[in-house]
């Protein structure tokens, strides 16, 4: 079963995994996305590693969730697509991970910017309710989470993966 | 060299926490072994043929006395009692056991070192001029920029899933030693018109089966811009390397396939929105980072001048040692010295943990506490004064480390090949052997004069034999070990990727056929200050491919 977990937990009753989300706001790929833009409700997209995020740029202020796709935990494209959303086009709504989403590769998500997280793997599951994540809090370089700079050289970052 | 401050140490603590948590969920079934494989790969951890290997990080090839003694006391206390130094700078060690390794990661964490990302689909541990600091011939220190890569890429967020591998090497000569036109980023430190330091660009050189020599994409990047520049490089890479097949995701084929100039103006399009960015490098950064390399104090020591030409005279094997392994360094009074791991015979790149402590003791006592790895699989005392080297040399000689072979016939490059590696298809390292013996006889390997053989026991290239004068790599055909040679190939300024003579040679077979080209090197070669190399490139490959298949050649 799928679990979305975010740094505050278990997300109960998420609308966009809801069987009979009938009327609740759809998750379309990048091409019905884009049509979609044509109307003024807000949507969210899911987004496939070969796809260029920059082509959200138009839609960005009516987009409500962003899924970026893991199609194997050794893809890596989604940890370039997440940095281009925040760092470049200043995307600020909820950013998804969903496909092969693995313990270990969260704390590099979260750095990148994912804030949400479609988990299937129930160790997984476990740590994340565990708050337990196998990070490190120590960072040699800036990305697009909260962390802060620490004194010294200018590339170090800090943040506290567990709280 | 870099101290590890507070935070260094933190972190490498946190990996090795971080390490002995993800081996545990292993163990207790948490991961499958296919999601564990990059894990313990990106911490050099290796499933091999008979054990698991643990490969080292040893950044830019830079060690102190205190950490080679480390890497010595763990091959007599958690492996057979040696170490393997490969081309890359790094040490492996082919015995631990699985158990030992978190202990292993603690004990080198310690001494400042680790085993972070030395494997996997991520940056590797970056690599330099192993004369760095040194040699009369480079316009600045290429290791702070090394390490300033190191810190940058460590557990990169963002670029920890590559399609593949990614290799990087740092140069500040016209002379390169790092080979930077094999790897996939190679950076050439240099000055621009105004003596500002920045580098020339390479990217998307690489061996393995498809041997492609590096594209320079630009000519001169201000070293404020590393990161930045680098960044954009990387992502451009993860975005469009291909994943589809693992023989064509390096950054090479993307190359390759996309065009160098359209790749260019991606990455430079890229680029123009990172470059005035976080990743900036603060000047004083760059000037921390710098000091930490300072070279050490170097007295005056005339006197060796006088010294030196009186032991030569009356010492042979001391003289042809040092017309050898002793270069010239950028302080007239002192030399760097090549410590070859190259013995008669012997495994190239192995070294006994009694001869890690003997080369931490003559650091300590000669060469101002500093050792380097070469890609050659040697090592190297880049400070030493000329004054020293008579007593340096009696001290190597009892350790069985004073082979006078540096850069010569039996001074042979060889992956572990099929006696350790699960990916290899043919031995290395008894062909090694079996050359280094057949030339083992000094006066006629002086007579043959700077030829580098290269051997690989796969199409992985490990032993750079695409790279190699000689290069000879092991196949198997039908079950039995096949070994093909290629020529011309070379990982210098003048960077080359050798060409395949023909059918390959039995084990049995393969180094009579060394023998017929080094024969028919001296028998064309304009005097003996024509090195084979230049003699190659001159006559090509036709005499040598009628002396090796005769009339066959001719058929073909």
């Amino acid at each position: 079963m799928t679990v979305i977990w975010t740094q505050t937990g278990i997300v109960e009753n998420d609308p966009w995994t809801q069987p009979s989300a009938e009327d609740g706001p759809k998750l379309l790929p990048l091409a019905e996305a884009l049509e979609h833009a044509q109307d003024n409700a807000p949507f969210g997209v899911v987004l496939q590693p070969a796809d260029d995020v920059r082509a959200l740029a138009p839609v960005l202020d009516r987009l409500i969730l962003v899924a970026l796709t893991f199609p194997a935990f050794s893809d890596g494209r989604a940890f370039s697509q997440a940095m281009l959303l925040r760092e470049r086009l200043g995307y600020k709504a909820e950013l998804r991970a969903v496909g092969t989403v693995l313990l270990d590769q969260i704390p590099l998500m979260l750095r990148t910017g994912f804030d949400s997280f479609a988990v299937e793997h129930a160790p997984t599951i476990q740590r994340l309710i565990d708050k337990r994540l196998p990070g490190i809090d120590l960072h040699y370089q800036p990305a697009a989470d909260a962390a802060a700079q620490t004194p010294g050289y200018s590339w170090r970052r800090t943040a506290l993966l567990n709280g | 060299m870099y101290r590890y401050d507070e935070f260094d140490h933190a972190f490498v603590a946190a990996r090795v926490s971080q390490f002995r948590d993800q081996v545990e969920r292993r163990l207790s079934g948490d991961i499958s072994e296919e999601a564990f494989k990059p894990l313990r790969l990106m911490n050099g951890v290796y499933l091999q043929l008979h054990a698991y290997m643990l490969r080292v990080a040893v950044p830019y090839g830079t060690l102190n006395s205190r950490q080679m003694r480390k890497l010595g006391h763990i091959a007599r206390i958690y492996d057979r009692g040696y170490g393997h130094f490969t081309t890359r700078q790094n040490i492996q060690f082919n015995w631990p056991a699985l158990s030992d390794i978190p202990a292993i990661l603690e004990e080198l964490a310690e001494v400042e070192m680790h085993a972070i990302q030395t494997s996997g689909n991520c940056i590797r541990n970056v690599t330099a001029d192993h004369f760095a600091g040194a040699a009369a011939d480079e316009v600045a220190d290429p290791r702070p920029y090394a390490e300033i890569l190191r810190q940058w890429s460590s557990v990169h967020p963002e670029f920890s899933y590559l399609p593949r591998k990614f290799k990087i090497a740092v140069t500040a000569a016209e002379r390169d030693r790092a080979a930077i036109q094999v790897h996939d980023i190679g950076l050439q430190l240099k000055k621009d018109a105004q003596g500002r330091l920045g580098f020339a660009v390479w990217i998307g050189g690489g061996q393995g089966r498809t041997p492609l020599l590096a594209k320079k994409i630009k000519d001169f990047l201000p070293e404020a811009d590393l990161l930045s520049y680098v960044t954009a490089i990387m992502r451009v890479y993860n975005l469009h390397g291909r994943r589809d097949n693992k023989f064509k995701a390096r950054i090479k084929i993307l190359v390759h396939e996309t065009g160098v100039e359209k790749l260019t103006q991606e990455i430079d399009a890229e680029w123009a929105q990172l470059k005035d960015g976080a990743l900036k490098l603060p000047e004083a950064d760059v000037a921390a980072i710098n000091a930490y390399f300072a070279p050490p104090e170097l007295a005056p020591r005339a006197e060796g001048w006088g010294e030196l030409a009186a032991w030569q005279k009356s010492d042979s094997g001391f003289a042809s040692w040092v017309g050898r392994n002793v270069a010239p360094h950028r302080h007239p009074d002192y030399a760097m010295v090549t410590i070859s791991l190259k013995p008669i015979g012997g495994i190239p790149g192995d070294a006994s943990a009694d001869q890690m402590d003997a080369v931490a003791r003559l650091a300590q006592e000669f060469g101002h506490d500093q050792i380097r790895v070469t890609h050659e699989q040697n090592l190297v005392l880049p400070h030493v004064a000329l004054a020293d080297l008579e007593p340096l040399y009696r001290a190597l000689l009892t350790d069985g480390l004073a082979t006078a072979n540096a850069g010569l016939i039996t001074d042979i490059i060889a992956c572990p090949g099929l006696d350790y590696c699960a990916l290899a298809n043919a031995r290395s390292i008894p062909v090694a052997q079996e050359i280094s013996n057949r030339f083992a006889d000094p006066a006629r390997q002086a007579d043959i004069g700077d030829l580098k053989i290269k051997i690989s026991g796969c199409i992985n290239a490990c032993g750079h034999h695409h790279v190699g004068h000689i290069g000879i790599l092991g196949v198997e055909k039908k079950g039995e070990e096949l070994y093909q040679i290629s020529l011309g190939g070379s990982g210098d300024e003048n960077a080359s990727i050798g060409q395949i003579t023909g059918r390959g040679f039995g084990p049995d077979q393969i180094t009579d056929a060394i023998e017929t080209i080094v024969a028919t090197y001296l028998a064309n070669r304009t005097g003996a200050d024509e090195p084979f190399i230049d003699c190659y490139r001159r006559i090509g490959a036709d005499p040598f491919k009628a002396a090796l298949y005769g009339s066959e050649a001719q058929a073909a």
